[in-house]
């Protein structure tokens, strides 16, 4: 046990400049779910809009201030909330809170190492996450509001305060926010895959790590990748917005006058943004995908079927995720050759995720399910995965796309697998690794409700949307209203509007077990799940270093579950073995 | 909170050792992705028309000598420190750090030549504004290198480094390495694009 | 009220704490663990895995039924009724795909559940299934990749010139639509931003010879029905998107660049007022890339009418001179 002296200074290296992966794990938790929580509120008060235009709501009143007159939302402020929802919701929630809770928790405490390569760039990773999540929220509160520009914000629109008072000092701190973001995010990724290949313990070989690990190490590579491509699109549009260049910019009309840009061309933009803009989505869903492919194998009792496979089809899904991005502007007058290319890459990423699906449903197949909240969780994320990757075949394919682009089918797509299957990867890896995050334990019946209301409620938001889509009614409207085409949305819209504030409502109960476990919990035992993995053998109280002594070695793959003799008893006489325990003699290791 | 190998000195250093280099290969992957995107969209805007053509500044022909030299010079300092050669090494690394800040002038003479036939970094073209933007670009990750490259020189010096202990310069060498390759590619990517 | 809310609230807080309280007290003094999952809880969960399906099952063809018929009408062109069938067919597809995969995944969900009485079947892989579940998807894929890219090289191929066809330009901008007919000599005149002035909103060249006889209009744009439109599009601001959903068509209004579309419409106004059952309904054209705060509300209605009623209503639109 420790004695120091400098209290004060112990508290400031322990919990706020820790370059201790553990804690910055929580860091990157907490701040991810208070950046997360914004958001889910955000896309509440625009739901209300939708549901009920022009009707006055006392609470958006009062959240929302001088920004609403009479609780009515104005339509400059819609926009500007649909575009801090999106980019808060992607980037800060799923991208840093999710990869940056999980790769910093899970691949020391798996692969063996006592911390990461690094842990001054670590908490470098940690401290310009916290910068830029500060500056996206002032950025708020400047004069014109924050970026409105959609989250993808496509110059000229956020080139041009003469066009959306949000592309005037609220785009300035967007981009200045989103590049101090790049930058925690790169030196995150640097950290994660010089760690998993260096730092492995004793007998760790690559097919024996968990695929959780598996999965971050991919996530990692898309992110060194694709990131510093925003960047360099970041970096053109600030040159553009402050220095008077002409990347983007040619052939403008605005505010009564001409501008004097000439010869760019806003398509150089969407190529750039969606070169990263693509892969960013395998970056938000392999991390969920590796923690529910760990944690259904756990609780089902059961190897996770087809293990080679899973790797196998990250690494595909990882590699097509940076030649499809021309699917995203099949309706740009993008060369019709050209399409057709994309058409073909793309639809090709449903083989490797069709086999992610049956080797999860396999998996649960003959197994011993063990109902947590985990389990539900992940259950849950499978189920998303297929309802939103099924539209992927409608939207994929650019003969189709041409109706539906940019109408409210998208808008289902990608929330359902992307943003769903995420979330949910995201609280089955909370309340499954909660014991070694805080020493203690969730409340299972909480967790329970918590699932079978957000999984309800989820859907009740986001099914109905395809109809919307095949109606034709386009994305980021402030109203349907307009439109008498439309007439007939409205009871739609309210369905979608009031399922919203039930899944609002649905989160409170997961942020109070949260909090109250986090503080008063049950003390966790070292291994509550039974897992095989090596943060189990870890002490439950968090030191320096992970383990006492000696790191343990490695001899077996992180899946014996249920391993049985010629008898049929279990192996070591448990349905589990560690990681940790040696082959025995005559025992197949099934080529790991 | 208890410390345990932690707190051991020889095993923070093992893992530097481990890991130094691999962080800065994945840190140099990731400069490459982002000038990899500046470039291509230099292509992209290319096929859009509207290029002019303008003469790559005689400097940057000169930038791409003291490049190369300074490479040269800094690959002398790590043999001569490997060797135990500390005064060689001393001039080595004190000729890579003239031959760099060289460099950063000699670019300065490239742009001022620009200037001076009236192409600047905006209003001009195009062209003219992808030709300052992945210039001054390149200098900016230089200056990480320089500031790299004085720790090496104070370090070498002080007689910090020995045969068995100099990860600290083939670190730094590896990056100024990849800065000279940046330029060369930047130099005849330009040359193309201008020409 | 906001006293009354924070006070519920907090009430609401401190009774969970409460209750959480208890439950583990009560679990304690049973020499139990609260966080350990029981077996009856487990399969009660389990058992909602079924309701979940059944419900979820329910809830998707209940959506059906009840919203199905708001989707789009029948297409008014001639690419959307191959466009149509292969949405229909690639929605048939995926709707199987998605109801028989939950049903197993949510089944076996409920069936294995634990018990202390089984063991979980050690089963870690198969090179039968795994390719087997690799080659199936691929042959559907197959079959749509190839129908799609069939109609996608159909859909993109500009009208020939020599074909009859009407030449009409879109032009975009924060937040209107402006049409302009090519005109007698069939081909639209110059135009650029520096031009706009007063009236001459989408800077027209007026100086170009083929710009005189070009009919610019608003509010509304008319086609005639049976006869290929070949559409430029341009924006003068901003990105925007040319959206005509019943034409299944659109196309994005780029800056600095001319994009084009085309389709033949084989529906009059009239036909589809019929149809859809709606005597006032309009075929329309909206912006369907977020374009600023009026977004929402940037249409143009489109009226198809046999060639006679067209060439007539054509003829009483003024042209650029005048």
């Amino acid at each position: 046990m420790s004695t120091h002296h400098h209290h004060h200074e112990d508290f400031l290296f322990k919990y706020i400049f820790s370059t201790d992966h553990k804690m910055i794990s929580k860091q990157f938790l907490i701040t991810g779910f208070t950046m997360g929580f914004i958001g889910l509120v955000m896309s509440t008060l625009f739901r209300l809009q939708l549901g009920w235009p022009g009707e006055s709501f006392e609470m958006v009143e009062l959240l929302m201030g001088s920004w609403q007159e009479n609780g009515i939302m104005a339509p400059d402020k819609y926009l500007a909330l649909v575009t801090m929802h999106g980019t808060i919701m992607v980037f800060f929630l799923l991208t840093a809170g999710l990869s940056g809770t999980f790769s910093n928790l899970l691949i020391p405490l798996q692969i063996g190492a006592r911390d990461m390569a690094s842990g001054f760039l670590n908490m470098l990773s940690y401290w310009f996450f916290f910068l830029s999540s500060v500056l996206m929220l002032i950025s708020l509160f400047v004069e014109g509001g924050a970026a409105s520009a959609g989250w993808t914000i496509y110059p000229p629109l956020s080139a041009l305060p003469q066009a959306i008072p949000g592309s005037g000092a609220g785009m300035t701190l967007w981009l200045f926010s989103m590049a101090i973001f790049i930058v925690s995010s790169l030196l995150g990724s640097l950290n994660y895959i010089v760690t998993i290949f260096n730092m492995r313990t004793k007998g760790m070989s690559m097919t024996r790590l968990p695929l959780t690990i598996w999965a971050f190490l991919f996530t990692a590579i898309i992110g060194v990748l694709s990131f510093p491509v925003l960047l360099s699109a970041a970096l053109l549009l600030v040159m553009d917005r402050m220095f008077g260049t002409s990347f983007y910019l040619s052939d403008i009309y605005i505010g009564g006058q001409v501008l004097d840009h000439a010869g760019g061309s806003p398509i150089l933009f969407e190529h750039l943004f969606w070169f990263l803009g693509h892969p960013e989505v395998y970056i938000v869903l392999l991390p969920a995908l590796g923690i529910t492919s760990e944690i259904i194998s756990t609780m089902a009792r059961k190897p996770i079927f087809g293990y080679r496979a899973m790797i196998g089809s990250m690494m595909a899904i990882g590699f097509l995720s940076f030649i499809v991005w021309g699917h995203h502007m099949f309706v740009t007058g993008m060369n019709p050759f050209l399409g057709a290319v994309f058409t073909f890459t793309t639809l090709l990423i449903a083989i490797p995720s069709a086999v992610k699906v049956f080797n999860y449903i396999t998996t649960l197949w003959k197994g011993n399910i063990v109902y947590s909240p985990a389990t539900l969780f992940s259950v849950g994320l499978v189920s998303t995965f297929i309802t939103g990757g099924v539209t992927g075949l409608v939207l994929g394919n650019s003969a189709l796309d041409i109706n539906v682009h940019d109408t409210y089918f998208v808008v289902g797509h990608f929330h359902i697998v992307m943003g769903l299957s995420a979330i949910f990867g995201m609280f089955a890896g909370v309340y499954h690794w909660f014991p070694k995050l805080f020493g203690r334990m969730m409340n299972n019946k909480l967790g329970n409700l918590h699932f079978w209301t957000t999984i309800a409620s989820a859907y009740g938001v986001f099914f109905p949307m395809h109809f919307l889509g095949l109606a034709g009614v386009p994305r980021r409207y402030y109203t349907n209203s307009e439109f008498p085409l439309f007439d007939n949305m409205v009871d739609i819209n309210e369905f979608v509007s009031t399922f919203a504030v039930i899944a609002l409502v649905a989160q409170l109960i997961f942020m109070f077990n949260f909090i109250y476990s986090a503080f008063r919990g049950p003390r966790a035992p070292q291994n509550p799940w039974k897992g095989t993995t090596l943060e189990w053998t870890t002490p439950v109280e968090h030191i320096h270093g992970n383990w006492y002594g000696e790191i343990p070695a490695v001899y077996r793959w992180p899946y014996d579950y249920s391993k049985v003799d010629e008898n049929g008893e279990f192996l070591y006489g448990d349905d589990y073995i560690m990681q940790t325990t040696p082959m025995g003699e005559n025992e197949n290791d099934g080529g790991h | 909170m208890t410390s345990i190998a932690m707190e051991n000195m020889d095993y923070k250093q093992e893992v530097k050792n481990k890991t130094s280099k691999p962080l800065l290969w994945i840190g140099i992957v990731s400069i490459v992705m982002f000038f990899g995107g500046l470039t291509s969209a230099v292509i992209v805007s290319q096929g859009g028309g509207g290029f002019i053509n303008i003469a790559l500044p005689d400097a940057f022909l000169v930038s791409t000598i003291v490049i190369v030299l300074s490479s040269i010079a800094f690959h002398l300092g790590l043999l001569a420190t490997k060797k135990g050669k500390q005064q060689q090494a001393k001039m080595a690394v004190l000729a890579t750090m003239v031959l760099g800040l060289t460099f950063v002038f000699t670019q300065y003479l490239g742009w001022s030549d620009l200037v001076a036939r009236g192409y600047y970094l905006s209003g001009t073209s195009q062209e003219s504004s992808y030709l300052y933007l992945l210039t001054i670009l390149h200098v900016l990750h230089l200056i990480g290198g320089l500031v790299s490259l004085s720790i090496v020189l104070v370090k070498t010096f002080k007689k910090r480094y020995t045969p068995q202990n100099y990860l600290g310069v083939e670190v730094s060498i590896t990056y100024w390495h990849f800065l000279g390759g940046l330029w060369i590619y930047l130099f005849f990517f330009l040359m193309y694009i201008t020409a | 009220m906001t006293v009354v809310i924070v006070i519920a609230v907090l009430l609401v807080i401190v009774t969970g704490v409460q209750l959480l309280k208890i439950a583990e007290l009560r679990a304690k003094s049973k020499g139990e663990n609260i966080w350990e999952v029981k077996e009856k809880d487990g399969k009660f969960q389990a058992s909602l895995m079924i309701v979940f399906l059944i419900a979820y099952m329910a809830y998707f063809f209940w959506q059906i039924y009840a919203w199905g018929d708001r989707v789009l009408p029948e297409p008014a062109s001639e690419h959307g009724v191959p466009y149509d069938f292969l949405l229909n067919l690639t929605l048939g597809i995926i709707s199987s795909v998605f109801v028989l995969t939950h049903i197993f995944l949510l089944y076996f969900a409920y069936k294995y559940a634990y018990s202390a009485k089984r063991k979980a079947y050690h089963f870690a892989h198969s090179n039968k299934l795994e390719l087997i579940w690799t080659i199936v998807p691929s042959l559907a894929l197959t079959v749509l990749i190839l129908f799609g890219l069939n109609n996608w090289n159909k859909i993109m191929k500009p009208v020939p010139a020599e074909t009859e066809h009407v030449l009409l330009e879109l032009t975009g901008q924060q937040f209107t639509w402006t049409a302009r007919y090519a005109g007698e000599d069939k081909k639209l005149g110059r135009s650029h931003v520096t031009l706009i002035e007063g009236a001459n909103a989408t800077g027209v060249d007026a100086t170009d010879e083929f710009a005189k006889d070009d009919k610019i209009v608003k509010g509304e744009f008319h086609l005639p029905v049976n006869v290929p439109v070949q559409f430029v599009f341009r924006s003068i601001d901003i990105i925007h998107s040319a959206y005509m959903p019943h034409f299944r068509s659109q196309m994005n209004c780029v800056p600095g660049v001319k994009t084009q579309f085309n389709f033949v419409p084989t529906k009059t106004t009239a036909e589809m007022r019929e149809i859809t059952g709606n005597k006032d309904f309009n075929y329309i054209l909206l912006c369907n890339k977020i374009c600023g705060a009026a977004h929402y509300n940037m249409q143009m209605d489109i009226v198809v009418e046999s060639k006679e009623d067209y060439e007539k209503w054509l003829a009483e639109q003024k042209s650029f001179v005048e």
